[in-house]
Formats: structure tokens, C-alpha cells, sequence
């Protein structure tokens, strides 16, 4: 198009206009038409009317070409647009930017776009485009001077702090300033109506690009409504520090301030630089995840001093304003170091220290669920004082408290138990026998070392099973979480390849097996199968690498014994026998009334298959009207009611059964006698 | 023990011979008392209400729960020491016995002018856990940094050239030579100036707020420990606003990150305080040594105890068992024993069921609350480095 082309009138020129417009506002306008239109508009060839009406309808398709951004900002340098067009051509630059193709060129010309600032109408939409642009070689002392000045003049504008706050993320000797919490919503530049229309072009284009430009600033709305005196449970916000920056100046660093996604993270790995208080980290997984890479042992510290301080603060000096009415941000608090310990799947060392002082001041209720979590994270405590610390402070509490109680105590040490076999079979690779175990604290442990600690661990919850167990009368709740416990126990070789096997107490066998549900005996089963499992190929390998670990004869003896017991008992019918582990002086046997009562613990007569057996003789003897459990053992039934049993989901039962007897098909009396006794 | 004995009871015959000179009055739950001359008992009844009662009533129960809980929790873990060694950094064990002060003209190694600043005055104190980067080197720039701060948090919203001339100034300086041991970092001494807003040019700015950071004979293990970008500084002493101390506070800590507590002083380290003046007495005239018990009575009874130095000195020399150059608690023990003994025989009243919230000598003072006032520049390191010890103890790790 020439110069001097007459506007009004034109015909040709309106009808262009028009197709271009509506292509613009349904398909969005491809990358060279947004540079054509906005060079033409910028230039005036055809008045300031037909520029403000050229941007309005200026909506890339896909992106915006920087060239073009460039050139515009040039025109916009000559000084003849009206303010009112310049604003609005600021204003759409703001809306596309992130749809920019690149903005290197744009940052070179940083220095011409912050001359624009002293305009006092434009130094809004400036600042915004400036805080979009900065980067750390942009922050110079001359500008901070220029904003300042301009501060002086114009007054606390929010725009100019919050340009100044970027300004203090890269450079905090330069200047500093507090933002009052209702200036911490952003810039509010955008144009309603570009925006609801590149939404529009979006949705209609498939949404390849997603242009999210909402401004997070990174600063935490505080929430906290009531005034607390002490702070410590308040998480600093992340700031980067004086320090580190003036002594690495021409180095190219990151503030962590700046971080918002996963790909920035990857790509800026080597000049991330550590905020200035190590607990802002708690808030953000991102910054979790830069600390894991790093294992920087002073920053590890640092978040070990501040979180200890915290903890100790709130829970043992209590300095604070009382206990009462603090404890939902105690909660909160706890939860996130809970999720972050989890996150970086390894606890603390000053979470550790303070738990064994609390453990003996603790009620065993005050934020139970959590207090118990932090415990199960744990590392390895070494076996000398792992009854100080542990397991003293945790008898008292037990023993005092509820059957809840009870039961997350021993889920917690199964957790715990779980977690220290876990870095057990991951760091026992890497390292051969010396295993560290926590990365960040040098406790380095032998593997003698490490198994005597799980050995006190197991025979302590031994312990605490037995007595429990009887305090609550064999509850079955309980019980079932000390069989979850014995599950992972039974496990530990061929899981975990840990050479240590050690059989749970008669306190937690014997009632195991009486029990009166189905479920726990089918457990029972399992647990059964899985130790000889791991005792058989215990043997195996001993026997074939002639190593020098061996689990000990007691150890056989014991599961032989257990398992010589369980067959006789369920499937053999015979109890009470001279020799075997539960005797009772026939005499006495008599004076019950129980007629044979060596049947009673068998799979039909058991309290907790009578149900079944009820069930499998209904189904047997529809007709008949007298139940005689006994005929069950007859026959073809016999072979048939295991196998009602495994029906039924006792899948425990079945692998047990499978593997320690010997059935011989079409045996017709009593049953076989098949026990089959391992490892002598 | 017979000479014990023998002294007890010598004081036993000057307090009945008091008592028959009737040289005390009592009065309106007040105890008064004329000029002494061999020993003298202040005694007196606070008529103050327990806070309890303005408790709003919804909440007395939840409250009380965990006020007794919390309770007891810190009466165990002072009790407690956890000789546990986690990670690399060993718990530290509470002193079993200390060295006799030792009288030392600290104005042949520290610069007169500073130690006058830091006696005589009544601080506040704090404990500081290790300050990450920070350098004696840089003390200049901090000061910039630290008034930039203060004006910046005090103006809300206003943005502030670092080194710009304002309304706060802030000094910082290194008091050299309070340190007793290489390990020791130097004392850093901190002063906020403020100018009037309508002062003339020319007028002198005055001291708003001073404290000072040190460590006197810190725990050598427990500072080795440490890798080398950590400054230990455990001790804070403040003296100023609060508002002004919460400002500083949060500037170490965003600078340094550090994390700041309360540092209370506890019944037992009062009894070392006061068991350490009263050794000191040979050397320099205590003059007094007052000691003020709070028993949980309803409502809450205030003991003040003051006892004639000379007298003091001998029951401390008593329990003394020989001229080692250590004192052990045992000793102190049994010199606050004798005293309290002492008190029951005339009063029927077990102080042992208190506690001890203060002690004060002219040597100077110090309050269970955690607050101290060293008096005379002779024994500064003495009390400093038992300081030192209390704020090391209140380390996380």
C-alpha cells in the first residue's frame, strides 16, 4: 500500500479490512499476517483510527513473530501515536506475550523499553512488560535509582513495587522493601476482550498453545487469622539471599524465587541458587526436588536447624502463647513435614532428635497420626540405644493406652520396619555390606550392625504383641495389625534379602490360631507358608555358598515346632498330647464335658470355621435334619471341605496346607497324618 | 562437717537474736526490715491473682489439659538430657561442675570503651542457632543492609535504596578479645541510631536499641562439629523496643538463616549464678546476696531472701569440700540446701517446693525470665561463658 493512500471513502481498503477482521476474530491470523497488520498499524499510514481498530482485531493464530513486537516498539519510538494507542498497543503486547515466539531480542532492547517509564500513563503497562522481560543483567543500580525517583514522585504505585520486588529477588543489596499483603495480587493489565477472544481462537484451534498469563508472584497469601506472638510454625517465604549473591556476582545464577515448572528446573540445574531461609523449602515440591539432587550438606543443615527449632519451639519449650487453640496450624505444619519426609522419602535428622525427646514427655493423643508417621521415618537406630530412646518412652505409652492406640503403635513399627528394609535392600546393593543409610547424616552402619537393630525392633513388637494381646483379651483388631507386622517379619530374606528369620512369639502364635475369625487363622496360614518359604531357601543357599551368615537351629526348631503344632491341631485333630506344646493333664481334660475334645481346634470343629462347616454340610446333606459335623471327615467329603475352605477365600489356608501336607488322594479315615517336618 | 554445723547454728543465734531485737516488722502481708546487721530476711506476700481465673470459661477444660501436659513436658526436658549422638552433631551434656570464677581484668584485652557498654545494663536474652555466611568482614554492609530493612519494614510498601542516607542508623562492631578459645567466634556488637524527624543537622543521634551476639567458651566439641560457612553466636543479649528486637530478629533470620528462641534462665543455673558471685566475694564485696522464691501457693507467695555476705561466704566455704580450682553442683546443692534450711527453721516455709526466680548480687543480677545485668566488668566471662552453656543446650541439634 502507498503512502498517502486516502483512508476515508476507500472502499477496497474497508472491504480488505473486513475479511481480515473476521478471519482474525473466528481463525486467529497466522504469525506473517500479525506482522504485516501490526507494522502497518504502528507506522500511522492510515491514522491513529484505523491502528486502534487494526490491534483490536489482532489475534494471533498460533504465535507472534518477536520481530514484529520489535519493530512496533521502534514506531512506538518515533513519538507520534497518540498515548491513548500507545497504551493500547502495550496492552496487547501483554495479552500475546507468552504467545511471543522468542523474547531475546526483545530483552536487548530492555534499555529502550524502560525509557518509556517516566511517561506517567504508560509506566503501568511498562512496568508489567518490564517485569515480564527482566532477567538478573537487566537489574542495574541506575534503573533501581530511576524507580526509586519515580517512587518519590508518584507515590507507592503497585506497579513500581512490584518491578522493585523482582528487582530484590535478583539483587536484594540493592534495594529493599516490605510489600504490604493487599499489593500481592499482580498486575491487572490484561484486556478482557482480547483474552475472551484468544480464548475463543484457542478452543477453536484445538488449544495448541495455552497461554496461562496469570502472574503468580510466588508470595503465600498468609492466612494466618489469629496473631500469633511466635512465628516458628510460619514457613518463611522463599527469598534469595544477600549473601550469596554479592560473592558470586558475574556467576549466572537462578533464584529459586523464579522457579514454576519441572522443564525450567531441568534446564537451569547448574545455577540454581538455594534461598536465603532453607524452611521456605517445605512449601514446594520443585524446590524439593533441587535439594534431593543436590544433598548440599550445609543446606541440609540449615533446614535441620530451622525445622528442629521449629519443632522444639512448639512442642518442648512452649514459649509460645500456650498450647490450646495452636493446634490446627500444628496439624498443618506436621502434615507438610509428614508430606515432605515422604516426598524425599527419608526423615530428618532434627525431626529425629526431637521425636526421642518427645516420645518421653507425649501423651499418646496430642496429633497421634502424625507423631506416629514422623516415628515410622525414622532411620535405623543403632542397636545400643535403641531401647533408650525407642522403645521405653513407646512400652510406657503402650501399655497405658487404648486399644487404638495399641494398634497404630504396632502399624507404626511395621511401617518403620518396612522403611529400614527398603533402604536395607536398595543401599546393601550399592554399597556391599556397608550400607549408609541416610545419605545426609554419615551413619554408617555394618550389616551385623543393621541386623541387630532389626532384631531388637522384632522382638520388641514381639513383646509388645504378647502383653497387648492379653491386656485387650486377644482382640482381633489388634491382632490383626501384629499379623500385618509378622507378614512383612516373615519376609525378610526373600524379600528384602536380609539373612535374619525370627518367629513370632507363642504370645502372638497361639492366639493366632485360636482365634476365633476365619481371617486371622488364614493369615496365620500364610505366615506359616511364607517362613518356610524363606527358611527353605535359606538353607538352600547356605548350604550351596557355604557363607558364613546361618540362621540359627533354634530358629528351625522353633518353626518345626509352630508347624508340627498347627498341622496336628487343624488337620490330624490331636491335641492335648503329652509331648506337644499345649499340655493339659487328661483329668482335667474330663471335668470340662467336652467330648473329644482333641477334635476341637480341627478345620471343622474350629470357632472359626464352624460357620463353614455348617454351611459345607447343608450343602452336602441338603435333606438332612440332624447335623453331624463328624461325617464331614468321612470320605469323599474330607477331600472335598479344604477345598470348599480355599472356595471360600481362605487363600492363606491353601498355600499352607499345599505346601506343609502331604494329602494322598481317596484316603478314607481321619484324614493323612503328612506334617512334614523341615530343615532338622 | 562439724565446722557446718557449728556455722549453721552461729547463724541460727544471729537470726533468733534478731528476732528478739525485733528489728522486724510485719505489716499488712509485708515484711520490712531496718538496717541489718548480721543477716536479714525479706519476706513478703504478693497478693497476686493466678491467671487462671480469666480464662474464659468455654475454655478452661481443653486448657487445662494441655497446660498440665505442657507442663510437666518442660519440667522433663530440662530434667533431661539426651546423651544421644544424631548425625554428626553430639548432644550436649549438662555440666556436672565448673571452674571457680576467676577474677581478670578484662579491660587489658577488650577496649574499655565497648566493655562499658555491655555492663551495668539489664539484657534480655535469646539464643541464637548458627548463622550461615556470616562474616566479621562484612560488618559494613550489614549495617546498610539492616537500616534499610528496619525503614523498609517500618514503611510498608516503600521501596529502599540500600546505603541511602535514613532515618535509622545502624552500627556494627566487633568487640574483640571477649573470646576465650580459638573456636570462639568474636562478640558482634549492635547499635540502631536514631535521628529525630525535626533534629537539627548537627544533633547526636540517639542509642535506640544495642545487643550483642557472643560465645564464650563454647562447647569446643559441639563448635568443631560444625562445617565452616556456620557462625556460632548462641548468646543474644537485647536491650530496646521490641518492636525494634522483632525487627533485628527477623533480619538475622532472613539473612543468616538462624532461627531465634527465648532464653529463660532455670532454677539450677540460678543456683550456679549465685553460688559463682558468692565465691567471688574474697575478691570484690558482694555486698548482698538476694534471693527471690515464688511457691505455688493460692494465691502465689514471693519469697525474697536476703542474706549478709559474710554469712554467705562462710556456709559457702563450709560446703566447700576442698580448694580445687572446681566447684560441682553437689556443692551447690548443698549451699542452697543450707539456706533454705535455714529459712524453715524460723519460717516453717519449704522453699524447696518453689522455685528460685532470681538472684541478685552487687555484682549484678539475673531473673529466671532471662534476664541478666552484669554489674562489674571482673567476672564478665564467667557468667558469660554459663550463659554461653544455656543457649548451646537450647540448640535443635
Amino acid at each position: 500500500m502507498e503512502a498517502g493512500t486516502p483512508c476515508s471513502g476507500n472502499d477496497v481498503l474497508e472491504r480488505n479490512l473486513v475479511l481480515v477482521e473476521r478471519v482474525g476474530l473466528s481463525r486467529g491470523l497466522p504469525p506473517e499476517a500479525i506482522s504485516v497488520m501490526l507494522d502497518y498499524a504502528m507506522s500511522l499510514r492510515m491514522g491513529g483510527v484505523m491502528c486502534v481498530r487494526v490491534l483490536k482485531f489482532l489475534i494471533p493464530a498460533t504465535v507472534v513473530p518477536q520481530e514484529a513486537v520489535v519493530r512496533a516498539v521502534s514506531w512506538l519510538c518515533v513519538g507520534k501515536i497518540a498515548i491513548s494507542t500507545q497504551v493500547l498497543f502495550l496492552r496487547w503486547v501483554l495479552t500475546v506475550f507468552d504467545m511471543i515466539d522468542s523474547k531475546d531480542h526483545l530483552r536487548a532492547i530492555y534499555g529502550f523499553i524502560f525509557s518509556f517509564v517516566t511517561e506517567e500513563s504508560l509506566s503501568p503497562y511498562i512496568c508489567h512488560l518490564l517485569y515480564l522481560l527482566t532477567r538478573r543483567e537487566s537489574v542495574r543500580p541506575f534503573r533501581v535509582r530511576k524507580l526509586l525517583d519515580l517512587q518519590t514522585k508518584m507515590g507507592r504505585q503497585p506497579f513500581l513495587l512490584l518491578l522493585l520486588s523482582l528487582y530484590k529477588v535478583f539483587y536484594p543489596e540493592l534495594v529493599t522493601l516490605a510489600l504490604p499483603s493487599r499489593m500481592r495480587s499482580g498486575f491487572k493489565n490484561h484486556n478482557s476482550t482480547w483474552k475472551v477472544a484468544l480464548s475463543a481462537v484457542q478452543k477453536r484451534n484445538n488449544g495448541q498453545v495455552s497461554s496461562d498469563i496469570s502472574l503468580t508472584l510466588g508470595l503465600k497469601d498468609k492466612t494466618n487469622s489469629r496473631k500469633r506472638k511466635f512465628h516458628h510454625l510460619e514457613l518463611p517465604s522463599l527469598s534469595s539471599s544477600i549473601q550469596s549473591n554479592s560473592s558470586s556476582r558475574s556467576r549466572k545464577v537462578f533464584p529459586l524465587e523464579q522457579l514454576h515448572s519441572f522443564p525450567q528446573l531441568l534446564d537451569n540445574l547448574h545455577c540454581i541458587e538455594l534461598p536465603s531461609q532453607m524452611g521456605s523449602l517445605l512449601g514446594s515440591s520443585l524446590a524439593l526436588c533441587y535439594l534431593d539432587y543436590v544433598q548440599d550438606d550445609s543446606a541440609f543443615l540449615r533446614l535441620n536447624f530451622w525445622l528442629g527449632h521449629a519443632l522444639h519451639e512448639e512442642f518442648l519449650f512452649c514459649s509460645g502463647d500456650g498450647g490450646s487453640g495452636s493446634s490446627s496450624e500444628a496439624l498443618h505444619f506436621l502434615n507438610r513435614l509428614l508430606s515432605t519426609q515422604h516426598f524425599l522419602q527419608e526423615g530428618f535428622s532434627s525431626t529425629e532428635g526431637f521425636l526421642y525427646k518427645f516420645l518421653n514427655v507425649w501423651d499418646g493423643s496430642l496429633l497421634r497420626p502424625q507423631i506416629l508417621g514422623l516415628l515410622s521415618d525414622i532411620p535405623v537406630v543403632p542397636s545400643s540405644c535403641i531401647s533408650q530412646l525407642l522403645f521405653e518412652p513407646l512400652m510406657q505409652l503402650f501399655f497405658t493406652s487404648t486399644l487404638f492406640f495399641k494398634c497404630s503403635v504396632i502399624d507404626c513399627l511395621n511401617s518403620m520396619l518396612l522403611k529400614w528394609l527398603t533402604w536395607h535392600s536398595v543401599y546393601a546393593l550399592e554399597d556391599g555390606l556397608d550400607i549408609s543409610l541416610n545419605s545426609h547424616t554419615p551413619m554408617n552402619m555394618t550389616l551385623s550392625g543393621f541386623m541387630d537393630s532389626v532384631m531388637e525392633l522384632v522382638r520388641f513388637v514381639g513383646r509388645l504383641a504378647t502383653v497387648g494381646l492379653q491386656l485387650e483379651g486377644c482382640h482381633s483388631l489388634l491382632l490383626s495389625f501384629i499379623l500385618d507386622f509378622y507378614e512383612t517379619v516373615c519376609d525378610m530374606f526373600l524379600k528384602y534379602g536380609l539373612p535374619l528369620v525370627v518367629m513370632p512369639p507363642v504370645g502372638v502364635f497361639y492366639p493366632a490360631l485360636f482365634a476365633t475369625d476365619p481371617v486371622s487363622v488364614d493369615r496365620l496360614g500364610y505366615i506359616m507358608y511364607r517362613y518356610k518359604k524363606n527358611l527353605t531357601s535359606a538353607k538352600c543357599q547356605q548350604q550351596e555358598t557355604k557363607q558364613a551368615f546361618h540362621i540359627s537351629r533354634q530358629t528351625y526348631q522353633e518353626f518345626n515346632h509352630y508347624l508340627l503344632f498347627m498341622v496336628s491341631c487343624l488337620w490330624n485333630s490331636k491335641m492335648f498330647l503329652p509331648g506337644m506344646a499345649i499340655e493339659v493333664d487328661q483329668e482335667l481334660l474330663a471335668l470340662s464335658k467336652v467330648p473329644e475334645p482333641w477334635t476341637s481346634f480341627d478345620l471343622i470343629h474350629h470357632p472359626a470355621f464352624l460357620g463353614c462347616a455348617l454351611d459345607f454340610h447343608h450343602k452336602c446333606w441338603p435333606e438332612r435334619k440332624d447335623i453331624d459335623l463328624n461325617s464331614i471327615k468321612a470320605g469323599k467329603q474330607w477331600d472335598w471341605y479344604p477345598e470348599f475352605l480355599f472356595s471360600q477365600g481362605f487363600q492363606g489356608l491353601q498355600q499352607f496346607v499345599q505346601s506343609s501336607i502331604n494329602r494322598r488322594s481317596a484316603a478314607g479315615i481321619n484324614g493323612q497324618r503328612g506334617s512334614q517336618p523341615t530343615n532338622r | 562437717m562439724i565446722r557446718r554445723i557449728y556455722l549453721t547454728s552461729k547463724l541460727n543465734d544471729a537470726v533468733i537474736d534478731y528476732f528478739s531485737l525485733s528489728r522486724f516488722q510485719l505489716h499488712h502481708g509485708k515484711a520490712r526490715c531496718s538496717k541489718s546487721t548480721s543477716c536479714c530476711c525479706f519476706f513478703s506476700v504478693m497478693e497476686e491473682r493466678s491467671s487462671i481465673v480469666k480464662t474464659p470459661l468455654n475454655n478452661v477444660l481443653t486448657q487445662r489439659r494441655s497446660k498440665s501436659y505442657r507442663r510437666s513436658m518442660r519440667s522433663c526436658v530440662e530434667a533431661t538430657n539426651l546423651g544421644y549422638t544424631s548425625g554428626h552433631l553430639t548432644a550436649l551434656r549438662i555440666p556436672r561442675s565448673r571452674r571457680t570464677p576467676k577474677s581478670r581484668d578484662i579491660t587489658k584485652q577488650v577496649d574499655p570503651d565497648q566493655v562499658a557498654l555491655l555492663v551495668t545494663k539489664e539484657w534480655e536474652l535469646s539464643y541464637v542457632t548458627p548463622l550461615y555466611q556470616f562474616r566479621h568482614t562484612q560488618l559494613k554492609s550489614y549495617s546498610k543492609h539492616l537500616s534499610a530493612f528496619i525503614v523498609s519494614e517500618k514503611q510498608q510498601g516503600l521501596a529502599i535504596e540500600v546505603g541511602q542516607e535514613l532515618g535509622f542508623k545502624v552500627n556494627f562492631s566487633v568487640v574483640l578479645g571477649l573470646a576465650e578459645t580459638d573456636e570462639d567466634a568474636e562478640t558482634v556488637f549492635i547499635q540502631i541510631l536514631s535521628k529525630h524527624a525535626f533534629a537539627a543537622k548537627d544533633d547526636a543521634q540517639k542509642v535506640v536499641w544495642s545487643g550483642w551476639l557472643t560465645c564464650v567458651n563454647g562447647d569446643l566439641e559441639y563448635l568443631r562439629s560444625l562445617p565452616s560457612e556456620f557462625v556460632s553466636l548462641p548468646l543474644l543479649c537485647t536491650r530496646g523496643p521490641e518492636s525494634l528486637t522483632v525487627l533485628v530478629k527477623s533480619w538475622f533470620e532472613k539473612t543468616f538463616d538462624c532461627c531465634f528462641g527465648p532464653l529463660g534462665i532455670n532454677s539450677t543455673n540460678l543456683q550456679w549464678l549465685a553460688a559463682l558471685w558468692i565465691g567471688c566475694h574474697p575478691t570484690i564485696n558482694i555486698q548482698y546476696l538476694k534471693l527471690v522464691w515464688t511457691l505455688p501457693t493460692l494465691p502465689p507467695m514471693d519469697v525474697k531472701y536476703t542474706i549478709h555476705p559474710q554469712d554467705a561466704w562462710e556456709l559457702w566455704d563450709s560446703v566447700r569440700q576442698d580448694d580445687t580450682t572446681d566447684v560441682s553442683i553437689e556443692e551447690v546443692t548443698r549451699f542452697i540446701k543450707g539456706l533454705q534450711s535455714h529459712f524453715f527453721r524460723h519460717f516453717r516455709i519449704e522453699l524447696s517446693a518453689g522455685s528460685l526466680m532470681q538472684v541478685s548480687t552487687a555484682l549484678g543480677s539475673s531473673h529466671h525470665s532471662g534476664k541478666i545485668k552484669i554489674a562489674s566488668p571482673t567476672y564478665i566471662t564467667t557468667i558469660l561463658q554459663l550463659l554461653t552453656e544455656c543457649a548451646l543446650l537450647k540448640m535443635p541439634i
